[in-house]
C-alpha cells in the first residue's frame, strides 16, 4: 500500500535504478580488467571522498557560494529589468538591443580580464556566474512580462486600475510561469560558470579541485568531484522547480494528466 | 441627445497597420436608451468589436465620438463590465477571487464585497464552485463567472463581445435564457455582440444590423416580442419573420447567398 503512493514509487524506483547501475558499473570494471586511471568503479570513488572528505567539503562550499551568490544577482537584477524592458517603449529600444548584443559576446572569454582586474578573489566568479544566468532570465522575463492576453488586459483597464495594482494583481502573476522557465535554465547554467570562472582564476573550490585532480591523473578523484558537481546543479534545479510548485499550483506544468494507464 | 445613455456619433476607426491603414468601422452613428438590450450583429471583420471596445474608451476613435451617460469618452471607462470571447480569468485565481478581482483592482477591500460575489455566484449556480480554479471548470461554468466578474461592481452598461460563441450549443442555448434572466433582474443597459441572428432576436429589444468591412450600419430592427422569450415565443411566427428580415439584409450585401 505504501508503494502505491506516486512519489514514493517513483523515488524508490529512482534509487533502485541508480543502485543497480552503480553495482553494474563496479562489476563490469571488475571483469574487464579496466585500469583505474581510465574509469574508476564506484567503489574507489567513494574512497575518495572519505580520504580527502574535509576538503571536498570546504571546496563544495566556496562552489556553492559562488553559484548561489552569482545566480541571487541574475534574479535579483534580471527579473526588474525585464519588467521594465518589457513595459517601456523607451527601455526597449535603449536596453534591449544591448542585451541582446552582449549576449552574444562569449561571456567566457572574459573570464581572464576579470581575474586581470580583480584578481583571485570571490568576486569575478560571481560576475561569471551572473552574466551566464542572467540571459535566460531577462529574455524569458521578457517574454513573460508581455505575455498577458489582451481580453484580461482591456478587463483590467476598464477597471481604472493603475500601473502598480495592475503590475501585482495581474501582471506579475500572470508572468511566473514563463518566469519559472528562466529561472530553470538559468540553473542549469549556473553551477558550468562557477566551474570554469574557477578554471581560468581559482585557488579554491570544485573547479579549481578538478582542475588539479584531472592534471595528476586522479582520475577517481575527478569523477567523484564531477558527480558532487552534478549533485549541485540538480539540487540548485530542484530547488527551483519546489518553488515552483509552491508558487505557482494552478498552472499547466504543474498538472499530471489524470489519465488511466 | 441627453436622453439617450449611450452615443455614438459619426464613429470612424481606422487601424494603422504594417501594410497601410485599415478601414475598420464607420462612419456610425447609434443612440442607446438607459435600460435597452442592444444586439449588434454582424459578418467577421465588420467591426462590431471594435464599436464595442471604442464605447468602452479602450480603443481610440479616428474621427466622431461617443458619449456615454452624458459624458464624453476619453480613455478607459470604469462605469463599464465587459465580457469577452474567453472568459480571460485569471488562473492563478479561485472563482470567487476571480470575480472579486474586478472590485480589488479599483482599490475595494475585497472582503466588503465578498457577499455580493456569492450571491451572484450563487444566481449563475456558481456558488459550490467558488474555490475551484479556473482550470476546473468547464468553458460554460468559466463563462458565467466572467458574467458576475463583470456585474460585481453594479456597472450601468455591460458590454459583451460575442460572450457565447466558444461554448457548445446546449451551454449556449442555457446560457442564453440565464442571461436574459439576470438582465430582466438587473435593469442594465446592454450592449451584445453576436454572429447569430437568432440569438440576437431572443435577446435584443433593437439589433443593430452590420455589413461587410467596413463597418457601416444596414439596419436597426425593433424587436417587439414579450418577455421573457420563452420556446414558445422563440417558435411564433413573428419571430422568425425578423431573423428572416434581419437574413434579408445580409442576402443583399452579399454576406449570405441564397
Amino acid at each position: 500500500m505504501f508503494w502505491r503512493h506516486r512519489w514514493v514509487a517513483l523515488g524508490g524506483a529512482t534509487a533502485m535504478g541508480v543502485i543497480v547501475f552503480l553495482l553494474l558499473w563496479e562489476l563490469i570494471l571488475n571483469v574487464l580488467h579496466v585500469p583505474r586511471y581510465v574509469l574508476p568503479p564506484p567503489s574507489a570513488i567513494f574512497r575518495q571522498f572519505q580520504r580527502h572528505f574535509s576538503l571536498i567539503w570546504r571546496y563544495t562550499l566556496v562552489t556553492e557560494a559562488e553559484v548561489l551568490v552569482g545566480y541571487a544577482v541574475a534574479i535579483a537584477l534580471g527579473v526588474p529589468l525585464a519588467a521594465f524592458i518589457a513595459f517601456s517603449k523607451f527601455l526597449e529600444r535603449t536596453l534591449y538591443p544591448s542585451t541582446v548584443a552582449l549576449e552574444m559576446v562569449p561571456k567566457i572569454a572574459f573570464a581572464p580580464l576579470f581575474v586581470t582586474w580583480f584578481g583571485f578573489s570571490f568576486l569575478p566568479k560571481i560576475i561569471i556566474v551572473m552574466l551566464i544566468t542572467f540571459f535566460p532570465i531577462i529574455l524569458n522575463g521578457i517574454l513573460a512580462f508581455r505575455s498577458l492576453i489582451p481580453e484580461l488586459f482591456y478587463f483590467s483597464r476598464s477597471t481604472g486600475a493603475g500601473p502598480w495594482m495592475m503590475f501585482w494583481k495581474v501582471r506579475a502573476p500572470a508572468a511566473l510561469p514563463q518566469l519559472f522557465v528562466g529561472l530553470k535554465i538559468a540553473a542549469t547554467n549556473a553551477a558550468v560558470g562557477a566551474v570554469i570562472a574557477e578554471w581560468i582564476g581559482g585557488d579554491a573550490g570544485l573547479g579549481y579541485y578538478l582542475q588539479i585532480s584531472a592534471g595528476n591523473m586522479w582520475t577517481d578523484l575527478s569523477f567523484g568531484i564531477i558527480v558532487l558537481l552534478s549533485v549541485l546543479g540538480l539540487a540548485l534545479y530542484y530547488a527551483v522547480s519546489v518553488a515552483e510548485r509552491k508558487l505557482i499550483p494552478w498552472h499547466v506544468s504543474q498538472r499530471v494528466l489524470q489519465a488511466r494507464s | 441627445m441627453s436622453d439617450f445613455f449611450i452615443a455614438v456619433e459619426d464613429v470612424t476607426k481606422v487601424y494603422a497597420t504594417k501594410a497601410g491603414p485599415v478601414h475598420a468601422l464607420g462612419p456610425v452613428n447609434l443612440s442607446v436608451r438607459s435600460g435597452d438590450f442592444v444586439a449588434i450583429v454582424g459578418p467577421s471583420g465588420c467591426g462590431k468589436s471594435t464599436l464595442l471596445l471604442l464605447v468602452a474608451g479602450l480603443l481610440e476613435c479616428s474621427a466622431g465620438r461617443v458619449v456615454l451617460g452624458g459624458v464624453e469618452v476619453r480613455g478607459p471607462r470604469t462605469d463599464v463590465g465587459i465580457v469577452f470571447q474567453t472568459p480571460a480569468l485569471a488562473d492563478w485565481r479561485d472563482v470567487l477571487g476571480n470575480v472579486l478581482l474586478q472590485v480589488e483592482l479599483r482599490g475595494h477591500k475585497a472582503r466588503t464585497f465578498e457577499p455580493r460575489a456569492r450571491e451572484l455566484l450563487d444566481s449563475v449556480g456558481l456558488r459550490e464552485f467558488e474555490h475551484r480554479f479556473p482550470f476546473e471548470l468547464s468553458g460554460g461554468m468559466q463563462q458565467r463567472a466572467a458574467f458576475c466578474r463583470a456585474l460585481i461592481h453594479d456597472p450601468p452598461l455591460v458590454l459583451m463581445d460575442e460572450p457565447l460563441g466558444a461554448l457548445d450549443a446546449l451551454t449556449r442555448e442555457q446560457l442564453r435564457t440565464d442571461l436574459e434572466r439576470l438582465w430582466m433582474n438587473t435593469g442594465k443597459t446592454v450592449l451584445f455582440v453576436t454572429h447569430s441572428i437568432t440569438e440576437s432576436v431572443q435577446l435584443a429589444d433593437y439589433v443593430v444590423v452590420m455589413g461587410p468591412r467596413p463597418g457601416l450600419i444596414e439596419q436597426v430592427v425593433r424587436i417587439e416580442l414579450p418577455r421573457p422569450r420563452t420556446i414558445e415565443v422563440r417558435e411564433a411566427p413573428q419571430f422568425h419573420r425578423y431573423v428572416h428580415d434581419i437574413t434579408e439584409v445580409f442576402l443583399r450585401r452579399g454576406v449570405l447567398t441564397r
